[in-house]
């Protein structure tokens, strides 16, 4: 249990529901808003598309805590509903002539139609029994777009071409490309944070908490466990399915090797190392996970003439630290990196006084 | 006293800061207009994923290629300066090193996978860098859908084409073909052609398409599939070591089926990992000519590698292809350099479009590779060999669909 911040006293309901109380939480929001804001000017294209990777995996990562961490529900589908995203993003923009815009925000609904309807095992299962079968949704979803039965999705070339992006007339333009993205990507990533920690102070984000602390406890009290659970699934799904549809359109081609049962997997590994159940928790595993594979390369890159194991076993270096951490993880802070931080933050506030 | 001392050193620090700003801006002038600066290029290596077999030797053989040509004073004067990283064949893995590569300023770019080649399609065409890889997808041939894509060797599609041709004519004209193919974007590029091929030549060939599951133990399951099917031919588009896999099973099941191997598996690693009894007869398309064939490209490696300390007959068709397609790649910049242009990707394209044929010494193909403006389709014609006692026999030179 985090410690509660002592002396401050509120003198109405509004003061007390507000997301920041404290001067320091204001600080540390001023800072965050100026980081974004330099982030474009001081970093390098590369590094700035790594950026840019690392919003997207943000808003996917938010999306499966939303599921995984608040309603205690599972999901090995994370890749396919990316899938989903993607796919339908790209078909409405390529072939249909849907302009961009709308074609997200259909992407968004689909993926969250789809997301309902793999979540209705969850009616019935729980844990493991739950895992294995949203198992079955990645497998399907990625089934379907690997073979593409009928050449629908791709017409048989296997990947679709995705034109640049273009909203109401505006194009992002290549030599700014990178930087472009970026503003897009950070606009929309706070929306979609302020939107899930906003959610969390509703009576849905609560019955969806209820549901996971106790669902029988929740029901006595008068939650519709079925309305909630489903909601968390469409929920979830259409947060990843808004990530997969970024995806498709920063990237500009689609094809099924971006969606594999290892992005449901590296996903799962971001809230996990972030911190289960908490909105700042999936953000920094996104970030952690995204930058831990690049920042070993950028290692090899420098030290792989003295260690060369490093160079020339790199993926699987990367892999073996991919799973060392989250093992490391489990065992010392299961409750991430999220509560690493908020017990940094106690420590000084509580000195030298241990709480 | 002391503030006289002070202001010593104040003026001491700023003539230093001053000079040494001096010095770094005299410092880029004096390099005098990029005489001998390196010219970078990007390598993207599958050494340790899905096609790592193929993929190790093919990048060894490029980085050999680049430190032959460096140690004989470069193209022009100009060192090549390779990047060259394993992305373990996943496609966001080769984006981030890609952007990382235009990012640290590379004139080219030469990759691996046909997944990521074609994922890099857009971007390199819009980065206006050319791209070379181990993938010869027919879409990556045509420059109206890849205007920055070249392909030095018969496409996956030309190689399916010219095995079907000498299956009609092996077969006399009524066999049943099985394609076994590697499950990705690579193994089912030329699947939907060779499919054409037969209809428009009005061959009278089954032809059924198999994707072979990853990391499997035996192919016994897929084998009988093909066998009810009636399959005297089994052709693989997949590397070295799942087609050895394939052709020992054909062996202990006692099947009767011929293996026709296109480009990634038609190589001498197919024959070591089956084995010369298993591997025995079957059919290998190769476009990069292997040692044995003793073409006059061969010397030149062998006496590099004589130098250090090794020898050419180690050295499988992969690493030939590697050495292959980085000389392709340095012959279009010896060009650029020789019109008195500065190597940007434009000009390197430019070049490769207009230099005409490049003598390959008989290392790809029927000897020559020619792009034009129209077709990136360096060459048409691969060698048809066959496994014999162990080594890579030439059945046909320069074999054409």
């Amino acid at each position: 249990m985090a410690a509660t911040a002592t002396g401050i006293h509120h003198r109405s309901y509004t003061s007390e529901l507000r997301l920041r109380a404290t001067k320091a939480e204001y600080f540390r929001l001023g800072l965050t808003l100026a980081l974004l804001v330099v982030v474009p000017f001081v970093l390098d294209n590369y590094w700035l598309s790594i950026v840019n990777t690392i919003l997207i995996a943000v808003i996917g990562a938010v999306g499966l805590n939303i599921l995984v961490g608040y309603t205690g529900q599972i999901s090995l589908g994370q890749g396919g509903f990316l899938a989903v995203g993607a796919y339908t993003s790209a078909i409405l923009t390529e072939r249909y002539g849907v302009p961009v815009l709308l074609s997200v925000v259909a992407a968004v609904v689909a993926t969250a139609a789809i997301g309902i309807f793999f979540g209705l095992p969850g009616l019935r299962l729980k844990g493991l029994y739950l895992a294995i079968a949203t198992l079955a949704s990645q497998v399907i979803i990625e089934f379907v777009v690997r073979r593409d039965p009928g050449g629908f999705l791709t017409e048989g070339a296997g990947y679709i071409d995705v034109a640049r992006l273009n909203i109401l007339g505006w194009q992002v333009e290549r030599s700014t490309f990178e930087q472009q993205w970026y503003l897009i990507l950070a606009i929309i990533t706070v929306l979609a944070v302020v939107a899930a920690r906003n959610l969390f102070r509703t009576g849905l984000g609560r019955s969806f908490m209820a549901v996971r602390d106790q669902d029988i406890a929740a029901e006595a009290i008068g939650v519709n466990l079925t309305r909630a659970k489903l909601t968390a699934f469409a929920v979830s799904s259409g947060y990843v399915g808004l990530a997969g549809a970024l995806i498709a359109h920063y990237t500009e081609i689609v094809s099924w090797e971006r969606f594999t049962l290892d992005v449901s997997i590296t996903y799962l590994a971001m809230i996990i190392v972030g911190g289960l159940g908490s909105i700042a928790g999936a953000v920094y595993g996104a970030i952690f996970m995204s930058l831990l594979p690049v920042l070993i390369r950028t290692a090899a890159q420098q030290w792989g003439d003295a260690v060369p194991v490093l160079k020339d076993q790199l993926p699987a270096v990367q892999n073996a630290l991919f799973g060392a951490v989250i093992i490391a993880f489990l065992i010392f802070e299961p409750r991430g990196l999220a509560r690493l931080w908020q017990r940094a933050k106690d420590y000084v506030r509580y000195w030298p006084f241990r709480y | 006293m002391i503030r006289n001392r002070f202001s010593l050193v104040a003026a001491a620090a700023a003539l230093s800061l001053g000079l040494s700003a001096c010095g770094n801006g005299g410092g880029g002038e004096g390099d005098g207009g990029d005489a001998g600066a390196p010219i970078k290029i990007g390598i993207i290596a599958d050494l340790t994923g899905a096609t790592g077999d193929v993929g190790t030797p093919y990048n060894e053989g490029m980085l050999a290629y680049i430190d032959h040509r460096n140690a004989d004073g470069g193209i022009d004067g100009h060192k090549i300066e390779a990047l060259s990283n394993d992305y373990a064949y996943e496609v966001p893995k080769a984006e981030q090193l890609y952007k990382q590569y235009v990012n640290d300023g590379v004139v080219a770019i030469q990759g691996w996978g046909t997944g990521d080649s074609e994922a890099l399609r857009t971007k390199v065409a819009n980065d206006e860098l050319p791209f070379m890889s181990g993938s010869f997808a027919e879409v990556l041939a045509d420059p109206e859908e890849s205007p920055y894509n070249f392909v030095v060797a018969p496409t996956y599609s030309d190689q399916m084409r010219v095995a079907l041709n000498w299956i009609n004519e092996d077969s006399g004209g009524t066999g049943e073909v099985a394609v076994f193919h590697h499950d990705s974007p690579f193994g089912e590029a030329p699947v939907a052609d060779g499919q054409a091929w037969v209809e428009e030549k009005g061959y009278d060939l089954g032809y059924q398409a198999y994707a072979m599951p990853g990391g499997s133990a035996n192919y016994v399951g897929l084998l009988s599939q093909a066998k009810s099917q009636g399959a005297k031919y089994v052709v693989i588009q997949n590397v070295a070591s799942p087609a050895a896999q394939v052709a020992k099973d054909i062996k202990d099941q006692g099947l009767d089926m011929k293996v026709v191997c296109l480009n990634w598996c038609g190589n001498e690693l197919f024959i070591t990992t089956a084995g010369a009894d298993a591997a025995e007869g079957h059919l290998l398309i190769q476009p990069f000519a292997p040692v044995t064939s003793e073409k006059p490209g061969h010397e030149t490696i062998a006496a590099y590698l004589e130098d250090k300390g090794e020898s050419i007959d180690d050295k499988g068709a992969a690493w030939v292809q590697g050495w292959s397609v980085m000389d392709v790649m340095a012959q279009g910049i010896a060009k650029v350099l020789d019109d008195g242009d500065e190597v940007t990707g434009p000009a390197l394209r430019e070049a490769l479009e207009t230099m005409g044929p490049i003598d390959t010494e008989g290392l790809i193909g029927d000897g020559t590779v020619e792009f034009s403006a129209d077709s990136h389709r360096g060459s048409t014609s691969t060698g048809v060999y066959q496994s014999e006692g162990g080594q890579m026999v030439e059945v046909e030179a320069g074999a054409r669909p």
